[in-house]
């Protein structure tokens, strides 16, 4: 008998399974059906061979193109290393106010430290170069500073998680000894948490490099305006330079970040 | 006149507010070794914790060269700090820093932030910081990471560290407990040794009540928040033992 | 008797400290001649910040909520979200085989699909979301449907290394059993490898996201779909309140969203 109402039971939340998936699976029809499918015009986009050979205007590679890409790729690189570097500084007050521990006033100060970093993940980097480019003008000062505000979301984070983690030994080591709190910082708390964030701002340096060769788009210096200019004049094998130049430098990043990685941790 | 003198301690945990220490008392004078004995859970550690502040007490007093330092403000219990070593049972090294500058942090509360921030130390203090190395045996691994040293040499260092301060008491909170017994013999011995040719008084929280008879020379044993005894370890009967630990001693 | 020598010690170590210094003035070096090379004013550099304070106070406040209080942009905030769940949902779709390929413990084959399999996943994430929709615009046209497959191959990309760093953290017993049970390929997967990135595959999906969501409120700026456009047309005509406005409503919209995650992520903690 037991084994009847298990039989019976199982088919049934097979059943009500089944029914979950096909009205998510209608929900999401639906969805592409009043976004993709309506919205289209698919009249200009044509037939399928239209959409390739369009698709195929990008196949090939301007070489002529490549010596004028070399600045602006230094450019990009060098953004992203200011960028990342204003980040950090700007993190050290987030960082300080967004962990438990070391935060001076809990009430008031460790949901302001959260919010700081909230606010500066949840606005894409294009948001932030529009902003700065607002304020700054045009040029590679408003990128520095786009990624440096979208950086301390990330790193503020992990180093304030990291610094929450920490063994109180050597602090309690320090406290006896007569420290004051400056010096428990600098001696209990800094060497515990170093390689980490030091980790953490490698990985996000990884990233800004994507994030710098795009923020010329809206003017803030690098790959970002060459790309562009590129799409403006339809030069399609130009835009295919611009992108390998990208990837291109995202491999150096990478090979880079990878050297400093070891010596770090 | 006693150097530490501790009356009717009584302290509690914060959150749940019942009382660790019910009223202690008991001093240590110039000379003395003093061990802290009980059971786990009997508030040695806190009791320890409370001499210098690192735990709060709820009322008592504690008097240190004269000074009651319950009552003292930060600035003031931070000098007060300088003058009483502790020694840890997870040793509480700067892991990733070198032995000399574990060593030479026991001089923080003599220094201004400027010279933390770039470790200028004195010239004397690293003196007498390469003085103790040698002195505990550890002169050969003066640039080592303190992570690469094994437990009996971390603690050496962790005691150099303390008497780096040129404290008047040192605090020995259960010093063997992470050591096998071997090491931890070798480690009570050093420091006893080391506290005598410096003549400073020395108050040690210990687990093993072997070590404690051998090498104090004043027992203090606790139970519960309550002292139990107090005296000379030739006086501590095997009775009054029992009645401390409330079971067999091994 | 034995000559007592005196020992000394020194902070200054030859030749680590040398190197260590010479390291850290070529990073300045690198930092000074950067800000040259980019030409930042930094003499301007305090009455430029000063002037952002006027231009936020002045020209940016108050923000026009009159303007996105109306139906039509509450449509693009709706197409929006839309983009954001559907590019997330594809990129999801395709980021399962596609981290499984990955998988150096779990790949069908180590020496071709292996390689294959992660060069395509860092393909896609190496280039930005925002390069991948102007691509599809410019293929496509202006609309949703770009926008839903840039956010799709960008979700891919960095979803894929995560679900491969997952899988290949696993534990081989399980699988081990399942194959020695003469399980397919497909069935080792279900029941050895999925009951242990279950969790950590839903932690994925909810940054999945909260990723494509962020993203989809920006590429519009691009022709793309969603409230970016405004975001453009606005900025184009320096209609600066306005700008605030749509500013404010996507960071009122991603705090939100942000929020939701914290919630489900809490209940996929709970589940673990």
């Amino acid at each position: 008998m037991k084994s009847e109402e298990i039989i019976i039971y199982r088919q049934k939340k097979r059943l009500r399974n089944i029914f979950i998936f096909l009205i998510l699976l209608i929900m999401v029809i639906w969805s592409v059906d009043v976004t993709i499918v309506e919205d289209t015009d698919w009249e200009r986009m044509g037939s399928l061979s239209d959409v390739l050979s369009s698709a195929g205007r990008f196949i090939g590679i301007d070489f002529s193109l490549f010596p004028d890409l070399i600045v602006p790729s230094i450019e990009t690189f060098m953004i992203s290393i200011l960028g990342t570097f204003v980040g950090v500084i700007i993190c050290i007050p987030a960082t300080w106010f967004g962990a438990k521990n070391i935060t001076p006033f809990k009430p008031l100060t460790y949901p302001l430290g959260r919010l700081l970093m909230t606010l500066s993940r949840s606005i894409h980097e294009i948001v932030w170069a529009l902003f700065f480019v607002a304020v700054f003008g045009l040029g590679a000062l408003s990128g520095i500073c786009a990624i440096a505000v979208r950086s301390v979301g990330f790193i503020a984070k992990m180093s304030s998680e990291a610094i929450e983690d920490i063994d109180v030994g050597p602090i309690e080591a320090i406290r006896s000894a007569g420290g004051n709190g400056f010096q428990i910082l600098i001696y209990a708390i800094i060497p515990q948490v170093i390689p980490q964030i030091l980790g953490v701002i490698i990985f996000e340096w990884e990233i800004n490099i994507r994030r710098s060769a795009i923020l010329g788009l809206v003017g803030a210096g690098g790959l970002g305006l060459v790309f562009f200019r590129q799409m403006n004049t339809f030069n399609f094998h130009g835009v295919t330079s611009v992108i390998i130049s990208i990837l291109g430098i995202i491999v150096i990043g990478e090979f880079v970040s990878h050297k400093m990685r070891k010596r770090v941790i | 006149m006693s150097v530490l003198q501790v009356n009717d301690l009584h302290a509690s945990y914060s959150s749940s507010g019942s009382e660790i220490l019910k009223g202690i008392s008991f001093d240590v004078a110039e000379n003395d070794f003093v061990a802290i004995i009980g059971p786990s859970g009997a508030g040695k550690s806190t009791l320890i914790r409370c001499i210098n502040r690192l735990v709060e007490p709820s009322s008592g007093s504690i008097i240190f060269k004269g000074q009651n330092i319950t009552n003292m403000s930060k600035s003031e219990l931070r000098r007060v700090r300088r003058d009483i070593g502790m020694i840890f049972q997870e040793f509480n090294l700067i892991n990733r820093m070198s032995v000399m500058d574990n060593l030479l942090s026991g001089r923080l509360g003599y220094i201004g932030n400027i010279r933390t921030l770039f470790k200028a130390y004195p010239r004397k203090d690293i003196d007498r910081a390469i003085e103790l190395l040698e002195r505990v045996g550890l002169s050969d691994h003066i640039d080592k990471r303190a992570d690469e040293l094994s437990g009996g040499q971390r603690q050496r260092v962790g005691i150099a560290r303390a008497l780096m301060q040129e404290p008047e008491l040192l605090l020995l909170d259960e010093p063997t407990s992470s050591l096998d017994p071997k090491i931890s013999r070798e480690i009570m011995t050093l420091v006893k040794e080391m506290a005598f040719e410096l003549r400073v008084p020395c108050l040690c929280n210990i687990h093993d009540v072997q070590l404690a008879t051998e090498f104090c020379n004043k027992i203090v044993g606790i139970q519960e928040g309550t002292k139990m005894f107090e005296g000379d370890p030739n006086n501590l009967s095997e009775e009054k033992l029992n009645e401390i630990y409330a079971m067999e001693v091994l | 008797m034995a000559e007592k020598q005196k020992k000394d010690w020194s902070r200054i170590k030859y030749p680590d400290s040398y190197i260590s210094l010479g390291i850290w003035i070529s990073i300045l070096l690198f930092l000074t001649y950067s800000i040259e090379y980019l030409e930042i004013p930094l003499d301007r550099l305090v009455g430029m910040l000063q002037r952002m304070g006027y231009t936020l106070a002045n020209r940016y406040y108050p923000p026009d909520l009159e303007y996105i209080a109306d139906l039509d942009y509450m449509e693009y905030v709706l197409e929006t979200i839309q983009m954001a769940y559907l590019g997330s949902l594809f990129g999801l779709i395709i980021t399962l085989p596609l981290g499984w390929l990955g998988a150096f413990n779990l790949t069908p084959s180590r020496r071709f699909v292996y390689p294959v399999a992660r060069l395509v996943t860092m393909g896609f994430r190496a280039v930005h979301e925002m390069i991948w929709a102007i691509i599809f615009v410019s293929i496509l046209g202006f609309g949703m449907l770009p926008g839903v497959l840039a956010l799709t191959f960008f979700c891919a990309g960095f979803a894929s290394k995560l679900l491969a760093e997952e899988i290949e953290s696993v534990d081989m017993g399980p699988v081990e059993a399942m194959r020695a049970t003469g399980a397919n390929l497909f069935q080792v997967m279900i029941f050895g490898v999925l009951p242990q990135v279950r969790v950590a595959l839903t932690g994925i999906a909810i940054y999945t996201w909260d990723v494509a969501f962020r993203a989809a409120t920006v590429v519009g700026f691009f022709g793309a779909g969603g409230m970016g456009w405004y975001l453009k047309r606005n900025v184009l005509q320096i209609e600066t309140e306005r700008v605030s406005a749509i500013l404010v409503s996507i960071i009122i919209l991603v705090l939100i969203s942000e929020f939701f995650s914290a919630i489900a992520r809490e209940r996929v903690m709970k589940m673990k």
